[in-house]
């Protein structure tokens, strides 16, 4: 658990560096991305227990003992959830750099500050 | 009443279905969109009737046929109806002012549109941690969405910058979340408490509150806001800066129980720091959207620490305080953006094209007055409550960030105000179009504004109807405005008396003497304006509401009625003087500094201690012993409106460049209001003097004003500037008699001060009559105009000798009672200023009369008539007046006497016409008589002995060959005590000028560097927001 931690943290650090030193928009969007995995990592070992089985309620788990033998489901639920959402901002992400390239031929975010103070 | 979730689901099911419907035609898909958006409203609505006036206990919808903490619940109290109500009419109202887009768009607008109203509904009802990070993306991603349906090289690089900024904010959120479900085993707010966390669970919580807060676009992490603002159509800007942030501001009150004490305070101290350094920054912001986004992030900043410092509060307080922020701000900040849409101009120098467009600059100055925090909108209220609240709870620092703050706002706001009327910029004068769809949103919540106001004023306080008087005369004149301004102004006269008689009973003699001052003065002053041709549209209205708030601060008997008449007051002159021609400037000047002294005083009302008796406040003001801070910030505050030095900076310019009618009222009538609060702090003053003489310095600076306004009033060329430095001199007496603090002292003070209403008026009439006539104010250009205008003359001469104070007029009676009551104190060395002023004084007086009406006749004024009669009636009422305080000075003497023997021992004897003090006597009849025998003398011999007088004419004079450029300016007129102010040299320097201009300049350049921080580089905007945390993080010591 604390290793998938360690490394979804590393993730989402990798990701925001990307994001404010790269320069091509899609790149940040990349970065955006990649800080995106890495909070769905920490999601998803927060909820993890080592030794511990799948949470469905079958044969192999006593039902009076269910909550000590079983992983916490509810992170891997949310999880999903996020997924999605990320899904939809980086896909939302990419069709304004599309729109932005298509009416200014730049990819660089650096042409894109005439918005200011 | 129907079940609460539909308002999610409705609006769900119809955002999949208009992709079908609108397969059968554009109409039907609108139809069902615009159906949905009032049925939500509407289902809203009655829930909040029904939980807020009937009682009904607070809805909690379970989902999943489970209860909470297994399922996600949502709930619906008062406060979730009253935000969603708020939001979904905003949404329907702006859905409306975007029909024309959602008419030829791509349906996919209609469907994120209400994808995004079902985000914020959602938001705003559950209370499930992960719940609302799925209604905020949902929220979010139909916005980014949204922005695109303008696409332009702004609004999709805005977009951009807002996506990655959001991004990261609910990365934040989502891992906050996360640890807070890692440390509490839950996800519910109702089923999370402080105690459940450790240490380390704090960081989870600081995540979840930080990333709220960043939506809430705290200073600096908030410049991807800003270009959201400035570059995204003005429809879709209401609904991001208005339902948007409401849904966002909810949420952190949602969360506001689980956090810890140590947060919050960072918080609301990070929101009065938003509310400053936005408001800095609006000064230097040309661009009319991004103005209102700087306003926007502030009130935003503002809104968050009301929330946080009022929470210990009374409900019925913090919902005054909350909401009148909340309802105010974001109403008229989306009528604003509304307005910005409707007028396209992105300069606000441009805007002037609002001139000719009535209805709209009607709007425009409610929203305006409204988000500025003017009476009698709900953010006066809010501001009023909230500054008692913070100085009660001694946060003194707060409360100073926060005045400052709303004064750069009024600056910001009024300047683009003031241009929209005033502006000179050419501009292609296109007309605007007013499209229904656009106008019926905005009018709806200028409305809702007013409803507002009306509602506070009614229910919260219960004020006496008189209170209300001076907005309804404008309303009132408003409506008959068509009729012709003679009729309108004999109505507003016969309006002015019957508010007179309808106060008259009035409970003690010094507000019998301030409302004669005040009601009659304003009354005669009244005939003057009778002059005007045509309809002098709204004119009226807002005379009269001056008037009324005159007389409103006599009977005013709490600090709140005497501060709401004043501030209405405010407002009205401060119209009524941007209505001259070059008024801009002078106007603007005028507000600041007006601003800036009713914020000192709303401190120091703050500071007072109770009222314990029902009189009016005048009167119980006496058993209130005020604090030495109070006194000050009070003085400062009266001091300020009755044109002070230091302070007097707004006087000249406003008082010459308001309209010729209207001067005298400011001059002669507006400034006896400071007059009158200097006194009231006096009557607190004199029955429990503390410890540090405050009045004293006062006496100094009433001193000091009288003699520098004398030199200032001697080297002007323009007429109307002359006497408004006059006036200041002459209040300057006013106040340092006040401060002498004596029966003698307060006596020659309201002497003085009725004394120079009426030559002051008659003055300022007699020069409007002057200037209707000759089209100038410039004093050189004129001369010899005795002979056409011989009655402005006399009445001129009358009134200057009665300034000067010579013998025999009124003057000399209150110059004879100054120097009794300096001298009876002691204060030999202020008296000898003031003689020594008095003679000053007399350059001026000389000036006046000698270039106007004495010497050559200008060729261009051959055919000048006398001034029109209605500027000859008040100033020959005037001098009756004056004629009869002279001759029978026991006429003003004896009631002033009873008047300031309530607060003193007498000091005076009165006798028959003589009047004797510890140092003298005075006796105006015998004065009369001697002088007018004295006068009478010499003129009979000159008559009969002086036959052999030339007249000499304009051709008599000999140019000794040459002819130069400009004549006047060689003649003595002009510039004509040079040589004194040569003698003074570097006292002659305009020091106070260039120290505001000064500080008027540093604040601009200060504001100018802070606002570079906005780059417009969407990863330096990333920066600050991870800069932000990490310092948020330390300070608030997790």
């Amino acid at each position: 658990m604390i290793f998938s931690l360690i490394l979804g943290f590393l993730l989402l650090i990798i990701g925001l560096y990307g994001m404010l030193t790269q320069k091509n928009l899609i790149k940040i969007v990349i970065g955006f991305s990649i800080v995106d995995t890495g909070t769905h990592i920490i999601i998803v070992s927060i909820g993890y227990l080592s030794g511990k089985t799948a949470p469905i309620l079958d044969s192999t788990v006593d039902l009076a003992n269910a909550a000590k033998q079983v992983v916490d489901p509810i992170p891997s639920a949310l999880v999903l959830t996020a997924i999605v959402i990320g899904l939809a901002v980086t896909a939302l992400m990419l069709s304004f750099v599309i729109k932005l390239y298509q009416k200014n031929k730049s990819l660089s975010i650096d042409d894109y500050q005439e918005l200011k103070w | 009443m129907v079940n609460p979730i539909y308002i999610l689901t409705l609006s769900l099911a119809a955002g999949f279905l208009l992709t079908l419907i609108d397969k059968s035609g554009r109409k039907l898909s609108l139809t069902v969109f615009y159906g949905i958006l009032s049925l939500n409203v509407f289902i809203i609505g009655e829930w909040f009737y029904r939980l807020t006036f009937l009682n009904t206990p607070t809805v909690i919808i379970n989902t999943a046929g489970f209860s909470a903490p297994l399922s996600i619940n949502l709930q619906l109290g008062m406060q979730e109806a009253f935000v969603l109500l708020f939001a979904n009419l905003t949404a329907l109202l702006s859905a409306v002012y975007l029909f024309k887009k959602f008419k030829e768009t791509h349906i996919s607008g209609l469907i994120l549109y209400l994808i995004m109203i079902v985000g914020v509904n959602g938001l705003v009802m559950t209370r499930d941690l992960f719940n609302m990070f799925v209604f905020s993306e949902i929220l979010s991603i139909s916005t980014y969405a949204l922005i695109t349906l303008t696409e332009t090289k702004k609004s999709l690089s805005a977009g951009f910058k807002y996506m990655i900024a959001g991004g990261i904010a609910s990365t934040f959120f989502l891992l906050g979340v996360t640890f807070i479900y890692y440390f509490t085993g839950n996800l519910n707010l109702d089923f999370i408490h402080l105690g459940n966390f450790s240490n380390l669970g704090f960081i989870s919580i600081f995540l979840l509150a930080i990333a709220v807060f960043i939506e809430l676009k705290p200073f600096p992490a908030n410049g991807w806001a800003l270009d959201v603002y400035e570059a995204v159509d003005s429809g879709i800007v209401s609904v991001i800066a208005v339902v948007n942030s409401a849904a966002i501001f909810f949420v952190f009150y949602k969360i506001m129980p689980i956090l810890p004490q140590n947060f919050l305070n960072v918080f609301g101290i990070a929101g009065v720091i938003t509310f400053f350094f936005s408001n800095l920054m609006g000064l230097k912001q040309k661009n009319a959207k991004r103005l209102l986004g700087y306003s926007s992030i502030g009130q935003i900043g503002l809104l968050v620490a009301s929330l946080i410092f009022t929470m210990h509060l009374p409900r019925s307080l913090m919902y005054l305080i909350v909401g009148g922020f909340f309802f105010n701000h974001l109403i008229a900040k989306a009528g604003l953006f509304w307005i910005t849409g409707i007028v396209k101009k992105e300069n606000l120098k441009d805007w002037n094209v609002l001139k000719n467009n009535k209805p709209l600059l009607v709007l425009f100055g409610i929203l305006l007055f409204a988000l500025a925090g003017f009476p009698p909108f709900a953010g006066f209220w809010a501001k009023w409550e909230f500054v008692k609240m913070l100085v009660h709870g001694k946060m003194f620092f707060v409360v100073g960030t926060i005045l400052l703050g709303s004064l750069f706002e009024v600056i910001f706001l009024f300047r683009w105000f003031t241009l929209s009327i005033k502006g000179d910029e050419k501009t292609e004068h296109k007309n605007i179009s007013l499209e229904l769809s656009k106008m019926f949103p905005t009018t709806i919540f200028a409305g809702i504004t007013i409803l507002i106001s009306v509602l506070i004023m009614k229910f919260f306080y219960d004020f006496n109807w008189l209170h209300a008087l001076p907005v309804l005369a404008v309303l009132i004149i408003n409506v008959i405005d068509f009729l012709p301004s003679k009729i309108k102004g004999i109505l507003s006269l016969a309006a002015v008396l019957t508010y007179g008689y309808l106060i008259y009973p009035l409970e003690s003699n010094i507000q019998l003497f301030f409302g004669i001052i005040f009601i009659i003065g304003s009354a005669i002053n009244i005939i003057g304006t009778l002059n005007r041709k045509g309809k002098s549209e709204g004119f009226y209205g807002l005379l009269l509401m001056m008037i009324f708030s005159f007389g409103n601060l006599l009977v005013a008997i709490t600090y709140l009625e005497f501060f709401l008449s004043w501030e209405f007051m405010t407002i009205s002159s401060f119209l009524l003087i941007l209505r001259g021609k070059k008024a801009q400037k002078a106007s603007m000047l005028y507000l600041i500094f007006s601003t800036a002294g009713a914020y000192l005083m709303m401190v120091g009302f703050s500071l007072a201690p109770d009222l314990v008796s029902n009189s009016v406040l005048i009167l119980s003001i006496s058993n209130v012993s005020l604090p030495i801070a109070a006194t000050i910030l009070l003085s400062i505050g009266f001091m300020i409106k009755s044109g002070s030095l230091g302070v007097h900076i707004w006087l000249p310019e406003a008082h010459a460049e308001a309209e010729s009618d209207v001067s005298p009222f400011i001059s002669a009538i507006l400034l006896k209001a400071g007059v009158f609060g200097l006194l009231m702090v006096g009557i607190s003053y004199i029955k429990h003097t503390p410890s540090f003489d405050i009045f004293y310095w006062i006496g100094w600076i009433g001193v000091l004003t009288a003699i520098v306004g004398a030199f200032l009033a001697s080297f002007q060329e323009d007429a109307k500037r002359l006497l408004a430095y006059s006036s200041m001199s002459q209040v300057g007496y006013i106040v340092a008699s006040i401060a002498i603090l004596s029966h003698l002292g307060w006596l020659s003070a309201m002497y003085l001060s009725f004394n120079h209403m009426m030559f002051k008026s008659a003055l300022f009439i007699a020069i409007a009559g002057v200037y209707y006539r000759t089209h100038t104010r410039t004093m050189y250009e004129m001369g010899g105009l005795i002979k056409k205008m011989p009655l402005s003359f006399i009445s001129v001469l009358i009134m200057i000798i009665a300034v000067s104070g010579v013998p025999p007029l009124s003057g000399f009676g209150a110059k004879w009672l100054i120097y009794s009551s300096f001298i009876e104190k002691g204060w030999y060395l202020q008296a000898g200023v003031l003689f020594f002023a008095s003679g000053v004084s007399f350059l001026y007086l000389y000036r006046i009369i000698h270039t106007i009406f004495l010497g050559q006749l200008k060729y261009e004024h051959q055919n000048v008539k006398e001034a029109p009669i209605w500027f000859i009636i008040p100033q020959y009422i005037f001098i009756i007046g004056i004629m009869a305080i002279s001759m029978f000075p026991n006429l003003i003497i004896q009631p002033l006497n009873s008047i300031a023997m309530r607060y003193f021992n007498s000091s005076i004897i009165i006798d028959g016409y003589t009047i004797s003090s510890s140092l003298g006597y005075w006796n105006g009849n015998l004065v009369m008589y001697v002088t007018m025998g004295v006068f009478v003398v010499p003129l009979i011999f000159l008559m009969l002995f002086n036959g052999r007088m030339q007249k000499v004419k304009q051709f008599n004079i000999v140019y000794a060959a040459e002819r130069p450029e400009s004549p006047q300016t060689t003649h003595v007129a002009h510039n004509m005590y040079a040589h004194y102010r040569k003698a003074l040299g570097g006292w002659g320097k305009p020091r106070i000028w260039d120290f505001w201009h000064e500080v008027s300049e540093w604040s601009h350049s200060l504001a100018d560097s802070i606002r570079q921080l906005y780059t417009g580089n969407g990863q330096t905007y990333i920066l600050h927001i991870i800069m932000y945390v990490i310092v948020i993080y330390f300070i608030s010591g997790v």
